[in-house]
């Protein structure tokens, strides 16, 4: 790609900060937890979200297995289970990770892994794992077992297909088609996602932001808060906050976008 | 007047600013006794003003002088302060601004209002800190405040009439340059919640304005005699001439260009507009009170408090060509909290409450609570329902007009719902009896918090911890550790700008808050203060003010949350539950208590904080 993937620029921002910022949102529609980024070791990586932990690979060139051994083993006093990603996934949609994290509680015998089968491949750099698998996938690094398959093989796995998946509504609304797990791996794929359109978002200013013909909500393409501000004119600047869907306020400009998001623009000095 | 717990009582001397006095104070406070208009005068040492600085800070400190503890607030021993700040008079916008302090009638604890005109030059140029009113007149009278002079004089044209007729009235019996806060019906009939009123402005919150009206004074009058200078006028001027220029930006943009009722359709479109007492944090009516179109149709000029370049005020044409002062907080209580969302109604009852000298936010609430317990069966109110707005207009007039039904709303929401029972306690909308702001706590957490540990009660001017609910950097559906920290921050900021005093209306044009205040302060003092020691002076205010309550009474289960807000849920736009626990809640108020070095019974625990407490 002559670029590393993390930095790839994406719509004003990177595909490490859209990914990174799709999984908060995620976390914070499911109560909250922390997003971890796992980096070789001294790895350069773009800008991230205030609230992103780094923790980098022992050695480098190991594989997906032991990011994965990382950054479960990072998590895994704060939390049971974690979706587990790779920076590549442009098109990630939260209601994807909501859909593949509620299915640890689905019924059956509890799984250690959540496997999406989605677009007739295995994806497990877009799966749910529990955490306290971490010590037995770095057993599996050090025997240099190194594949994703080697896990598999030895714990519960729940995996769940196109229609399974799509039996939550609300991921089924927002991706038919499971865009969420198509990557980018050569330029031309990278070419075809930047050409992509942004997701459609409906924007509304409200106080003195709704001067200047901004009153009335709007349909507008963004990829992001920054960019949906851009889109109407709108100055994102420290005296203006964003709503999304009525629910946290937010001043990154680089907070990603799902399509049929509600960005409520405001004073930011809300209150009287 | 005697001299109490260390307080230096002495005749009123004459107006000049004593030798050795900081710049910017007279050191000393005027105390009449309204019994027999005799005066004595409180040497405020420099110590004193350095420790409180003015405004509410100075007021909490003359409250624990002055008042006997456990006085019934409307009792002829009970004070009410009228207390200026150092600011005040210096060309810094926004500084004509006193605190009106006093034990609240509704709250039983202390209370600290604050307003903005010309009353606080006049005031505190009569060559005092601070006016204190004792006692009771024998009959409705005016007071007249010219330097150390001090007259009663009959209000019997006065008695009746509404605080802008009265103030009107005196001016025309006295003169132009006598300044007058006045109070209304509501506060000659000693409702718990009426308000002091000047120029159009309101000391609204806790009851003020029963108090005054306890002790038969329907106005007061101050001319200015005297002047006061800072310690630094060149100093001072530049620095009010950098300031002008910073309140013309965008931080204050709002408040210039549509005012705070801007909030409106913002807080509804994220969830935080309580509606019918609470019952939900949205409003389907809430487009028809929007002020991005009320200005537009309504708006007919906008004003400036005396000394201020913001000019935050937006007036509207009423039905029938009147007009109103409109803020967000009036608008709320009477539309939404209410369930009425025509414009006219709202305003209409806006304008009755002004006249008769009502609190809004407390007369909304106490509605509301009443029209829930009508359409519950708990009281006999059959007309009293959400969304009448000719039913709210009739509730004022009955709170005011004492009859069976106003008598009980008139002592607020909190002594209503001890007299119906039933439960309805569970809904009464209020914090420590005082009745809540436009701030849904449920889904702002921080803000939640403040709310149930102020001294004075569910509001938002004291705490404002809805900045750090709304500034992106906390969860607002998650409160914890971190709100706790928010609420500590914006709970001291407000004391120092309540005590300087500076309108809040500003704070966002200040980058280093507390270092540029005390750069300020020390211009006019001649001080050396610094930011630190204003941070320190923060936390005494505040300490000074649970100090007073725990005097009057305060047990830890006041500073809590009604249960409908602990209990009932509300449910986002994006699918998310706003919720408060006991739990939550218990937590918060926790980490509240060891951040301001309480024990868990929310008393001075740390050496700091028994050291600032005093």
């Amino acid at each position: 790609m002559g670029t590393p993937k993390a930095s790839l620029p994406w719509h004003g921002s990177t595909l490490l900060r859209q990914v990174a910022g799709v999984a908060a949102r995620a976390l914070e529609a499911t109560g909250g937890g922390p997003v971890v980024v796992v980096r070789a070791p001294g790895q350069e990586l773009p800008e991230l979200p205030d609230t992103a932990e780094v923790h980098d690979d022992p050695v480098e060139g190991r594989g997906p297995l032991q990011g994965i051994a990382v950054g479960l083993a990072a998590v895994a006093d704060r939390a049971e289970v974690a979706f587990v990603c790779s920076t590549d996934l442009p098109f990630l949609q939260v209601a994807f990770i909501g859909r593949v994290l509620a299915a640890f509680d689905d019924a059956g015998v509890p799984p250690d892994v959540v496997l999406p089968m989605a677009r007739g491949h295995r994806q497990p750099l877009a799966a749910g794992y529990r955490t306290s698998l971490a010590p037995r996938v770095a057993k599996l690094v050090e025997a240099d077992r190194l594949k994703p398959a080697f896990l598999f093989e030895e714990c519960e796995v729940r995996r769940l297909d196109d229609a399974a998946l799509h039996a939550d509504a609300r991921l089924a609304a927002a991706d038919p088609l499971l865009d969420s797990v198509v990557n980018v791996n050569e330029p031309d794929d990278y070419a075809a996602a930047l050409a992509r359109p942004a997701p459609e978002v409906t924007v509304q200013c409200f106080g003195v932001l709704a001067s200047q013909g901004r009153r009335g909500s709007r349909t507008v393409r963004a990829a992001t808060i920054g960019t949906a501000a851009e889109a109407i004119g709108l100055p994102f600047d420290r005296h203006v906050l964003a709503a999304l869907n009525g629910d946290q306020t937010s001043r990154d400009p680089h907070l990603p976008l799902m399509t049929g998001d509600q960005v409520s623009f405001l004073s930011a000095d809300a209150g009287g | 007047m005697t001299a109490e717990r260390g307080v230096t009582a002495a005749p009123a001397p004459g107006t000049a600013v004593p030798a050795g006095v900081a710049g910017g104070y007279f050191g000393r406070a005027l105390v009449v006794d309204v019994t027999d208009a005799t005066t004595t005068t409180v040497t405020l040492s420099e110590r004193v003003l350095r420790d409180y600085v003015g405004g509410a800070g100075l007021g909490v400190w003359l409250m624990r002088h002055l008042a006997p503890p456990g006085v019934d607030p409307l009792g002829p021993q009970a004070p009410l302060a009228f207390v200026f700040s150092p600011l005040v008079g210096t060309p810094l916008t926004t500084s004509a601004k006193f605190a009106v302090v006093a034990k609240s009638p509704l709250t039983g604890f202390l209370t600290d209002a604050l307003a903005s005109s010309h009353f606080a030059i006049a005031g505190k140029l009569t060559g005092h800190d601070a006016i204190v009113v004792t006692g009771r007149a024998s009959q409705p009278s005016v007071l007249l405040i010219e330097g150390g002079d001090v007259r009663l004089v009959s209000a019997a044209g006065e008695w009746g009439r509404s605080a802008a007729e009265a103030e009107a009235s005196v001016r025309e019996r006295f003169g132009r340059p006598w300044r007058v806060a006045a109070i209304g019906v509501a506060g000659e009939r000693q409702v718990r919640f009426a308000t002091v009123s000047h120029d159009g402005r309101h000391a609204g919150r806790g009851g003020l304005g029963a108090v005054l009206g306890a002790k038969n004074i329907k106005a007061i009058a101050v001319r200015p005699t005297t002047k006061v200078a800072p310690a630094d006028p060149a100093g001072v001027l530049a620095a009010a001439r950098d300031l002008r220029a910073r309140s013309f930006g965008a931080a204050t943009a709002k408040y210039r260009e549509l005012g705070t009722l801007a909030n409106l359709l913002a807080f509804n479109a994220i969830s935080t507009l309580p509606t019918r007492n609470f019952q939900t944090a949205t409003f389907e009516g809430a487009e028809q009170l929007a002020a991005e179109d009320l200005a537009q149709a309504r708006g007919v000029t906008k004003n400036s408090c005396a000394s201020c370049t913001i000019g935050c005020e937006h007036i509207y044409r009423r039905k029938g060509g009147k007009q109103l002062r409109v803020e967000y907080e009036n608008v709320f209580a009477l539309g939404p909290m209410c369930g009425v969302s025509d414009p006219d109604e709202v305003l209409e009852a806006s304008a009755r409450c002004d006249e008769l000298g009502l609190d809004t936010i407390s007369a909304g609430g106490t509605i509301a609570w009443a029209m829930e317990c009508a359409e519950r069966g708990l009281i006999d109110a059959p007309w009293l329902r959400f969304g009448d707005g000719s039913a709210v207009l009739r509730a004022l007039d009955e709170i005011v007009e004492g009859t069976q039904l106003g008598a009980l709303l008139a002592r607020g929401s909190k002594h209503a719902a001890e007299q119906v029972g039933q439960g309805s306690g569970d809904f009464a909308p209020h914090v420590k009896g005082m009745e809540m702001p436009g701030y849904e706590p449920r889904t702002l957490h921080a803000m939640a918090l403040g709310l149930a540990v102020n001294a004075r009660g569910a509001d938002h001017n004291r705490s404002g911890a809805y900045e750090a609910d709304l500034a992106g950097d906390l969860d607002r559906l998650d409160g914890g550790a971190a709100h706790a920290r928010a609420a500590v921050e914006t709970e001291d900021r407000a004391a120092v700008m309540d005590s300087l005093i500076l309108c809040k209306f500003l704070r966002g044009v200040f980058d280093e808050p507390f270092a540029e205040w005390a750069q300020l302060l020390s211009l006019v003092t001649g001080w050396d203060v610094d930011a630190a020691e204003l941070r320190e002076t923060a936390v005494r205010i505040v300490l000074a003010k649970r100090a007073y309550n725990a005097q009057e009474g305060w047990v830890p289960s006041d500073d809590w949350l009604p249960a409908r807000l602990l209990d009932d849920t509300l449910t986002l736009g994006s699918g998310r539950v706003g919720a408060l626990s006991r739990e939550r809640l218990r937590v918060m108020i926790d980490a509240y208590y060891e951040a301001r070095g309480l024990d868990a019974e929310g008393r001075p625990a740390t050496e700091t904080a028994r050291r600032l407490t005093g």
